[in-house]
């Protein structure tokens, strides 16, 4: 054991040695690689985290739905301040888009619920993690957006709850499949670009 | 020539390995194909030259 451990200093010593032997070059070619390899690593972690928010997001939105539905059948509030209610009452990122849609109610009254929701999804899809298939369902979601009466708004809302139970099934598969992939990727890329350049 | 050739191959051999399962493994069996075959022709290039040197070796051995 004490043998081992005089041997291991002995090597650290020597290498040590010879990287102050070998001059700047050796140093700043060990910094480079860090670099590179730290690079590479956050940019893999950084295409992972989308996976990994999109399930959760499309889990927020149903429980805002489910709110949403709660203000229309229960108690039968207008739009705007169903939206303003619940874009109050939840911290989650996917509220902008009720916050959005009743910004834009108020601020042009006549440019009907629909629009409003579908100018609101459009704008603020690319703050969310949520992907073009998520975009479109919201967007025709908002298509028959206050045009019925209570009966068929609810029936819409449990439509789009469906959907995006689906859509989160969906999802969840693709982040098993993906989140991990890019993390170990991003690793072992900038590993390999190392190994060339050297 | 010298060893660090052969340390370099060796490490390029073990990275495509690797990723040669994490892509297969998320079921993209295609990239890993196409990762192997990107690892086998950055080696090809590494060792172009030492082959070269071995041709010119022989045939200077048979030339009188």
């Amino acid at each position: 054991m004490r043998v081992n451990r005089y041997f291991l200093c002995d090597l650290w010593g020597s290498s040590f040695g010879t990287l102050g032997g070998m001059g700047i070059t050796m140093l700043l070619k060990i910094i480079g690689s860090a670099v590179v390899v730290a690079t590479t690593s956050i940019l893999g972690y950084a295409l992972s985290i989308n996976y990994k928010r999109r399930p959760a997001e499309l889990r927020e939105l149903q429980g805002l739905l489910q709110m949403l539905e709660n203000e229309i059948g229960y108690l039968s509030n207008l739009l705007v301040d169903a939206f303003e209610k619940i874009s109050r009452s939840s911290r989650s990122k996917t509220v902008i888009f009720f916050n959005a849609a009743a910004e834009n109610l108020k601020s042009c009254s006549s440019i009907g619920a629909s629009n409003a929701w579908e100018k609101a999804v459009r704008d603020n899809i690319e703050t969310t993690s949520l992907n073009k298939e998520d975009e479109e369902i919201l967007v025709s979601f908002g298509k028959m957006l206050g045009i019925s009466d209570v009966e068929g708004q609810i029936k819409n809302i449990r439509l789009l709850q469906s959907q995006l139970k689906l859509q989160e099934q969906k999802a969840e598969e693709s982040r098993q499949k993906n989140e991990r992939m890019y993390k170990s990727l991003g690793v072992l890329g900038g590993i390999a670009i190392v190994i060339m350049l050297i | 020539m010298g060893i660090d050739l052969i340390f370099r191959i060796a490490a390029i051999g073990i990275l495509v390995s690797v990723l040669n399962a994490v892509l297969t493994k998320s079921g993209r069996e295609e990239q890993a194909m196409m990762t192997t075959l990107a690892g086998l022709i950055v080696v090809l290039l590494m060792i172009v030259k030492e082959i070269v040197n071995l041709f010119d070796t022989v045939k200077a051995m048979f030339q009188f």
